[in-house]
């Protein structure tokens, strides 16, 4: 319990550097900037900057990214209140009430929520992932090959079933899709060089990185530019910073959110769109004047803001436990730990047990330059949001080629994000999630190791995925969630469970 | 927000199918492609190596994943063909190829043939601050003047897109050539 203390304190001294500081302060800034602008979403700015961190020393990189993270999830919530179009997807519920509060001359006011809201969420994020990350390593130390492959199929499919938008079968596509990517090159069981067709590039199979910078820059600077309406932004004229009690009167609302979030975050590959909207349902269905949502409701938008920023800190609990990336800027967060030497999974907490502590302290860190700068730059970042998206994509562009290029300096990773921006851009606009599809890619190799490991280690037999107990309660919920993801099915079983309570309403 | 499977989503008497019609006949097409790109991860994984001279244990073959990952594709696939077979309404084919040819879709050509061009003519074949001037130069142009809906003055148009070619290609090859000290294509 003290060690974690200990621990804690030892990771934010580490960052009171003049460098560490100087880092924390540009890459919040780069963040919110990267949040504000319509089209830019976090993964994008994580992703994009991975190659200008290459250098640095691993602990500063992975902080820097950190904020730009942090940053950019937080600062969509002035575009979502100023402009009612969301910065990243992640800010869309916030559109709901932050909007209306703007037109009614309470822009400052609902910034001000937001940004106070955003960082008690985080708060709520971090205790959790200081508490329950050591306890969910130390319990993955005893998971074998079985319940990896497991957990790898549970990523996929939950993730699948929890953001395909119109029917779960997109999001179980895209997840197949994304394993199919990391199926290319070659294995590691037996070294063997699968669909290479002949291309030696292919051999190594497909970076991840390049893969993200086109499915998430090239494919949004496609789907911005198709947009042909402009927005047009709400003047602010209150003040900015809002009071104890216009925030703690809605505290219940705030835990409720942050334990929200945080539970959506810990899910694998399923982000901060879905814990700001599943917290915002739920505000809704407590509220006691659920009228006023989507009206102006100062409590939606609380709700709205604690979610999303809760899952950010709570993604960190699968990814550095697990190596189960929690979002998909997580999972781009993991492709960087990797690339600096840090191995997350559950032997972090044996080889390298300050750097969860040190993850804590950067997300403490950032939320607190956020809230600084979040309170007191409002008019800077009004002028970042006037930047007219003709003459940021071309740039925006520019910077997909280098980052793609920069970190295996090969021509072929830039082929690589070119052709993930235009297949990413067509399934985005078909309305497939993107999220599966990246934790398929990340997945790809640990299922399918896993899985074959384990059946060589029985000769074949693969009794044990069922009966060792983690193994056959990961395979009962994957199962489930499938089952009840097929119309009949979850018809069915909703009519019985509402069967008692429809009757009493009757009577 | 999930529809229920075979409702009519649109009203009979609207002229034009709804963007979910149009959304499901897309779907039904691109639902033929995925399941055969199903089927031909199945026979590739079918056909591929399995390494019996290295007698290796049947379970273990590299194609086992791939196999089950093609059959699941193919599966997934047949399953959404028949959803959007069923969403689909009279007319939404028209209606879709009537997307395709819009104005929205042209941008998105543009952008794509711009960036095609770019990434695939100009980088290797001069300095990559040139390359990069001369994209960002031609996008800023073409998209605040003949793609514009509301087109600004040209000349405003032409300053902005030399200035933001000159300080973008620039200042993205100081900032990562100089000081991160990263390699440019």
């Amino acid at each position: 319990m003290f060690d974690g203390l200990i621990l804690l304190g030892q990771g934010i001294v580490h960052f009171l550097t003049p460098t560490g500081l100087f880092n924390v302060a540009w890459a919040t800034l780069l963040g919110l900037a990267i949040g504000i602008l319509p089209g830019l979403t976090a993964t994008m700015g994580v992703a994009l900057l991975v190659t200008l961190t290459y250098k640095m020393p691993p602990d500063q990189a992975i902080l820097t990214l950190m904020c730009v993270y942090l940053g950019a999830i937080y600062g969509g919530s002035r575009t979502a209140i100023l402009l009612n179009i969301p910065g990243p997807p992640a800010n869309a519920a916030a559109t709901l009430d932050g909007h209306p509060l703007a037109r009614q001359g309470k822009a400052g006011l609902a910034m001000g929520l937001a940004t106070t809201s955003s960082t008690l969420g985080t708060l709520v994020g971090i205790f959790f992932l200081a508490i329950i990350a050591p306890v969910l390593s130390e319990a993955a130390l005893r998971f074998g090959s079985y319940e990896f492959f497991w957990l790898a199929l549970f990523g996929v499919v939950i993730s699948g079933q929890m953001t395909g938008s119109d029917t779960p079968l997109k999001g179980y596509i895209a997840g197949i899709l994304g394993l199919l990517v990391a199926m290319i090159g070659m294995e590691t069981l037996h070294a063997h060089q699968r669909f290479t067709f002949g291309i030696p590039a292919l051999g190594g199979g497909i970076d991840l990185i390049p893969a993200m910078v086109g499915a998430f820059g090239l494919a949004e600077i496609l789907s911005s530019m198709k947009r042909t309406a402009v927005a047009h932004i709400a003047p602010v004229n209150d003040r900015v910073i809002p009071t104890f009690s216009e925030i703690f009167r809605y505290w219940k609302t705030i835990i409720r959110s942050g334990i929200i979030g945080t539970f959506v975050g810990i899910i694998p590959g399923v982000g901060e769109d879905v814990g700001s909207w599943s917290s915002y349902a739920a505000a809704k269905r407590a509220s006691k004047h659920p009228e006023e949502f989507g009206k102006g409701s100062q409590e939606g938008l609380i709700a709205a803001e604690t979610g999303d920023n809760a899952v950010v800190s709570a993604a960190m609990i699968p990814t550095l436990t697990l190596a189960l990336p929690g979002s998909a800027a997580a999972a781009v967060l993991i492709a960087a730990m990797l690339i600096h030497g840090i191995r997350p999974g559950p032997m972090l907490m044996v080889e390298n047990p300050a750097f969860l502590y040190q993850v804590v302290a950067m997300l403490l860190l950032a939320t607190f330059a956020n809230l600084v700068f979040g309170l007191s730059l409002t008019r800077l970042f009004i002028k970042v949001l006037s930047v007219p998206r003709e003459r940021l994509m071309a740039v925006i562009y520019v910077l997909c080629v280098v980052g793609s290029f920069a970190i295996t300096q090969r021509m072929f990773d830039v082929y690589v994000m070119l052709v993930f921006g235009v297949v990413g851009f067509i399934l985005r606009e078909m309305k497939y999630p993107m999220a599966p599809l990246v934790l398929g890619i990340v997945l790809g190799d640990l299922l399918d190791l896993n899985l074959r490991r384990g059946l060589q280690l029985t000769n074949g037999d693969p009794t044990p995925f069922f009966t060792r107990p983690i193994s056959a309660v990961i395979c009962l919920i994957i199962v489930v969630v499938v089952l009840m993801s097929i119309p009949a099915v979850s018809k069915r079983v909703r009519s019985l469970l509402t069967r008692s309570g429809g009757a009493q309403a009757r009577s | 927000m999930q529809r229920p499977a075979g409702k009519r989503t649109y009203d009979m008497t609207t002229p034009a199918p709804s963007e979910a019609a149009v959304r499901a006949r897309a779907d039904l097409l691109t639902a033929l492609v995925l399941v055969a790109l199903g089927l031909a991860v199945l026979y590739l994984s079918w056909t591929m190596d399995r390494l019996e001279v290295r007698r290796i244990h049947p379970s273990t073959i590299p194609g086992l994943v791939p196999l089950v990952l093609g059959a699941a594709l193919s599966l997934c696939g047949a399953l959404l063909a028949w959803r959007s077979w069923r969403l689909a309404t009279p007319g939404s084919g028209a209606a879709l190829l009537r997307v395709l040819l819009s104005w929205t879709a042209l941008r998105v050509a543009v952008v794509l043939a711009l960036a095609l061009v770019f990434t695939l003519g100009l980088v290797g074949r001069m300095p990559f601050w040139l390359a990069a001037g001369l994209f960002i130069f031609a996008f800023i142009l073409l998209f605040e003047t003949v793609l514009a809906d509301e087109p600004r003055p040209f000349l405003v148009s032409l300053f902005w897109a030399l200035a933001i070619a000159v300080a973008g290609g620039g200042g993205i090859y100081y900032v990562f050539g100089r000081i991160f000290l990263v390699r440019l294509p």
